[in-house]
């Protein structure tokens, strides 16, 4: 039947929640833990051939290949030269693809790869920012390699606050090029035989940001493509469209009239596929004895290859009267920056929360109660609360910084805080289905980033029919299903989980009408709880779930449920808290724990939220203690391009970490958190380190050589 | 990757006669023990050989057994998870079980093993990059000198400067143990601290004294280190899984409080395991104290010559000694 009622206005009250607001193990976990879940990397069809890519090794070069030679590699189908990143024959930024094949078989794709027995002119580059701004660079842009300045705030205004403060700090912060490091690396299989329809498997963001542009590679009408993503390995905002592996995946396959497997080597997903902008911040801070911040000028250079980076200014969250901050973008031939986990935030972060805990220690002030005194917002005074709480910050000997005479093994505590805005968008359509044998099927055409939104696309239904998760069939990651957002910004579930709602709501009136009609009670007064619909005022007056959906026509109920802004919130805080270890003698920093409190409005799944909260601290950490794009300047070519040397933080590096969703935010209403908990962490440990042993280290990552030299400078 | 000959060979001799009959060095045929190094070098195309010699199939060099002269002797395929297991090898020699442990992941310590860990090549930025004709490969020039070089050596550098990447290595020449190498003339027995090379006195694109036509077949520590205190330390910029940025294996013979003998074996730091042999001398009859942690740390590091990234080597390492000394004091 179709389905007309009115839309929800509320999630309803919290206590009278099973499923939401509490923990529930992600309903694909077993698959992902058992290697079940079938990832595009895993897919295999008939008569598949195996798309691989060359990429230039370095920044500016003019390639010379030989096709022919490729072309007679046994089993090769398929070799494409890829120009559209070269002009005039000359590569633009390091790892541009210059070339694809397909082959029947990985290795002769490989084989055909080395056969092309590439050359290259090497040119002039600028892969620093020493190399980007001397006069005589090479131009990246043909404006040049300094641009996008934006200016906020007056100069000299600042300036002259700055010049009456009791305490002034004046330094240089730097953060590397960071990579996403997704396990699974981009790309797509394209089903395309040369008929009339394709279909596309996709690790992706956003399921409904493929079809288009590949239909128009395969010279396909839209509606004769589908995107499906079944589960997707990772993402962190460099997953978004078609992409570069789509659209050579595209080429191939159209060549080919075959089925082409194209998923970036590991060594390439590095120079080819995003990475978060590096960040220079010049900052000179100024506060009073009494611990407020006075004045800030900030100068903000972002590197993000031939993007312009991301950062979203200073003085980011803290509370300054009189400051001015300008911004630009230093162009260099390296791959572009792309959105990643809170686009710009953790390089603001990283310079704010440094310079606030240098104030606080030059004023000897208590570097906690200093972030309070600049910060308006009493949500972020309880975070901090919580957090220095959870962290031992009462009975923490050294608040004030190290003493004189350093142990063996220092022990410090540091802190940060975050923003976020996470609000949701009218786009999301969702289908849930009552079928006449008691199925329920919640079906919308998002992707799961691995985040729990197949989880609740389920759950949210359950909790409206008084059912277990178990007996909601959920369908995601496919484009035929109802439209959805992509990923990005933390505005999938403010966006989509209104909607899921919505569509729940609406097919549990439509069925309490049916049922009220059978009953001789006003719907009203029905309820479903428990597996049994029943009506609150006569008791004999029930039925348990498929009895009642016996009764249904044999279409059975489906109801369409849309986003509805009054269920989504907008706007986050949160502050995290680190406590490490440093041995004095080696250098060693060992995190030990790491607190993370979050608000996030009504916690869809309380499980996965900590697990989030889990992940955005050790992304952060991985961040604050390891990671960072090496690029050899004169040779051009990129030195960490795998696992190995390019590190990220594996299981003896993680420490214990208390995530704490802040049920003090009674918003009825559901937000994102995935971007605010990746943002202070390495802030939180660089604060720390310099609490446990005097140590100030001002450019990340805190690896083990800056802190032996700055031990032995102390 | 290059496609090659596979030799599965049931004995040793059949394994030597399927490497090349000349010593000279050559890339045309490698040996393979765990794989842990070589499949990656051959994905990479560092190396291409046409024939690769299998010694897993090869029965009867893993493992360990006590020799005549109260020694030990331990099989080159001794995977090294199981040198990390052995509880005998905890309590008689320390030193070996902790520089077992210290290798990479358990993933690769229950694939590697003994003499592939002593075998490896180095790790070096340069080495491993496909695109730079490096002097380690045969190139012209050694790019760590002027380019990157937080990672390289600091000690026994020139004209490369790569560091040599094992852990087991220091222990085994701070243990004095003997390598038996078996060729076509028959077995030699080379001291581990002669195994080793210097780029400067050695073959540039090589890391050791093992010729083309030879295997490593087993390691023998001599009779009586069980009496010894030892220990093997190492900083890795990611405790989950890296090189070292510095590592000592110390070993001490004990008389009382005083140090009768004494080695001291830096990783991490030289081209080769570092053996510090003037500070050996001068640990001998001193108590382990303050003075002597200084005085050791400011001997085993007076030649160092680091690079303009790499400095902090030296402030690590003493650090490390330090710590090594006490560690054995306690």
């Amino acid at each position: 039947m179709a389905v007309q009622d009115s839309s929800p206005t509320t999630w309803g009250p919290r206590e009278d929640m099973r499923l939401l607001n509490a923990d529930v193990p992600r309903v694909d976990g077993p698959l992902k833990v058992s290697g079940r879940a079938r990832y595009t990397h895993d897919i295999r069809l008939p008569g598949m051939l195996w798309g691989k890519i060359l990429c230039c090794p370095y920044p500016v070069a003019k390639p010379t290949l030989d096709f022919d030679r490729a072309q007679a590699v046994p089993g090769v189908r398929v070799v494409l030269p890829i120009e559209d990143g070269l002009r005039d024959g000359w590569t633009r930024r390091l790892g541009t693809p210059i070339a694809a094949v397909a082959a029947d078989t990985p290795e002769a794709a490989d084989d055909a790869l080395a056969a092309l027995n590439a050359r290259y002119e090497e040119g002039d580059w600028a892969v620093n920012y020493d190399q980007a701004v001397a006069p005589d660079a090479p131009k990246v842009h043909e404006e040049g390699n300094i641009r996008h300045l934006q200016v906020d705030g007056d100069e000299a205004a600042a300036q002259g606050e700055l010049d009456g403060c009791d305490a002034v700090v004046e330094a240089i912060y730097t953060l590397p090029v960071q990579f996403h490091a997704c396990l699974e690396t981009h790309g797509v299989v394209v089903d395309y035989r040369g008929e009339d329809e394709a279909t596309i498997y996709a690790s992706t963001q956003g399921t409904f940001t493929i079809a288009a542009d590949a239909a128009q590679i395969l010279g396909l009408p839209q509606n004769k493509v589908t995107v499906l993503v079944e589960h997707m390995g990772g993402g962190f905002g460099a997953k978004f469209g078609l992409d570069v592996p789509g659209r050579i995946a595209c080429l191939l396959a159209k060549e080919a009239r075959a089925p082409v497997h194209l998923m970036l080597s590991r060594a390439d997903e590095f120079h080819t596929a995003g990475n978060r902008s590096g960040s220079t911040q010049y900052m000179k801070a100024g506060a009073n004895a009494d611990g407020k911040l006075k004045g800030l000028v900030a100068r903000i250079w972002k590197f993000g290859g031939v993007n312009r980076g991301a950062n979203p200014g200073q003085p980011y969250i803290y509370d300054v009267p009189t400051s001015y901050a300008e911004a630009m973008s230093i162009l260099t031939h390296t791959d572009g920056s792309r959105a990643m986990r809170a686009p710009g935030h953790p390089q603001a972060s990283f310079a704010i929360e440094s310079v606030v805990d240098e104030l606080a220690a030059s004023l000897g002030l208590d570097p906690l109660e200093f972030r309070k005194k600049n910060l308006a917002s009493p949500v972020y005074h309880r975070q901090l609360d919580r957090a220095a709480k959870e962290i031992g910050w009462a009975a923490h000997p050294n608040k004030l910084g190290p003493p004189a005479e350093l142990p063996d093994r220092a022990v410090g505590i540091g802190f940060g805080v975050a923003t976020w805005g996470a609000g949701g968008r009218p786009t999301c359509e969702v289908d849930v289905r009552i079928d006449q044998d008691g199925s329920v099927t919640s079906s919308v055409g998002t992707q799961d980033l691995g985040t729990g939104t197949r989880t609740y696309v389920a759950s949210i239904v359950a909790e409206e029919l008084g059912l277990p998760v178990s007996a909601v069939e959920p369908r995601i990651g496919d484009s035929r299903l109802g439209a959805s957002v992509a990923s990005g910004g933390s505005v999938t579930t403010p966006s989509l989980a209104p909607a899921v709602k919505d569509a729940a709501h609406k097919a549990r009136e439509a069925l309490f009408a049916e049922l009220a009609e059978l009953l001789g009670s006003n719907p009203r007064n029905l309820r479903a709880k428990d597996g049994v619909v029943f009506d609150v005022e006569e008791s004999d007056k029930r039925m348990n779930w498929k009895e009642a959906c016996a009764c249904l026509a044999p279409a059975g109920i489906e109801a369409r449920g849309t986003f509805q802004r009054g269920l989504a919130g907008n706007g986050v805080h949160g502050a995290q808290a680190a406590k490490v270890e440093v041995d004095t003698v080696t250098g060693e920093l060992r995190v030990l724990k790491m607190v993370c409190v979050q608000d996030i409005g009504l916690p869809l799944n309380r499980l996965a939220t900590r697990s989030q909260m889990n992940g955005g601290v050790i992304q952060a950490l991985s961040y604050g203690l390891f990671e960072e794009r090496v690029i050899d300047p004169w040779l051009g070519l990129g030195l960490n391009n795998g696992f190995e040397e390019y590190r990220i933080a594996g299981t003896k590096d993680i420490p214990e970490i208390v995530s704490i969703i802040d049920d003090e935010d009674r918003r009825d209403q559901v937000l994102g958190v995935g971007e605010p908990v990746v943002i202070p962490g390495q802030s939180a440990i660089a604060n720390a380190l310099f609490n446990a042993c005097g140590v100030r280290i001002r450019d990340l990552p805190l690896t083990r050589d800056k802190i032996i030299n700055g031990l032995t400078a102390l | 990757m290059k496609s090659f000959e596979l030799v599965m060979p049931k004995t040793l001799d059949e394994a030597i006669a399927a490497l090349p009959e000349s010593g000279q060095p050559t890339e045309r045929v490698r040996v393979l023990a765990g794989g842990q190094d070589l499949l990656g070098e051959m994905k990479e195309s560092l190396v291409t050989p046409e024939r690769v010699v299998n010694l897993k199939t090869v029965p009867g060099i893993e493992g360990h057994e006590p020799t005549a002269e109260g020694g030990l002797r331990i099989g080159a395929l001794t995977r090294l998870i199981d040198l990390e297991r052995d509880e005998g090898l905890q309590g008689s020699h320390p030193m070996l079980v902790e520089a077992a442990a210290a290798v990479a992941t358990p993933q690769i310590r229950s694939m590697g093993t003994l003499g592939g860990n002593l075998c490896q090549r180095p790790r070096c930025f340069y080495y491993r990059n496909p695109h730079s004709p490096c002097l380690k490969k045969g190139g012209t020039e050694c790019f760590s000198y002027g380019g990157l070089n937080k990672y390289n050596a600091i000690l026994g550098g020139g004209p490369s400067y790569i560091v040599h990447p094992s852990d087991v290595a220091p222990a085994l020449v701070s243990y004095d143990a003997v390598f038996t190498l078996l060729g076509p003339a028959g077995e030699r027995e080379v001291p581990a601290d002669s195994f080793f090379t210097l780029p400067s006195s050695g073959e540039v694109t090589r890391e050791n004294v093992l010729a083309a036509n030879e295997i490593v077949t087993a390691v023998t520590l001599p009779a009586g280190r069980e009496a010894w205190k030892a220990t093997y330390l190492k900083v890795r910029e990611r405790d989950s899984f890296d090189f070292a940025l510095s590592a000592v294996a110390l070993a001490l013979k004990m008389n009382g409080d005083l140090i009768e003998q004494a080695r001291l074996t830096l990783g991490g730091v030289a081209p080769k395991p570092w053996r510090c042999t003037s500070t050996e001398e001068l640990l001998v009859g001193r108590k382990i104290d303050e003075e002597t942690c200084r005085l050791a740390g400011e001997d085993a590091l007076r030649m160092a010559e680091p690079l303009e990234q790499n400095g902090y080597k030296v402030p690590m390492t003493q650090g490390l000694i330090r710590r090594a000394l006490q560690a054995l004091a306690s």
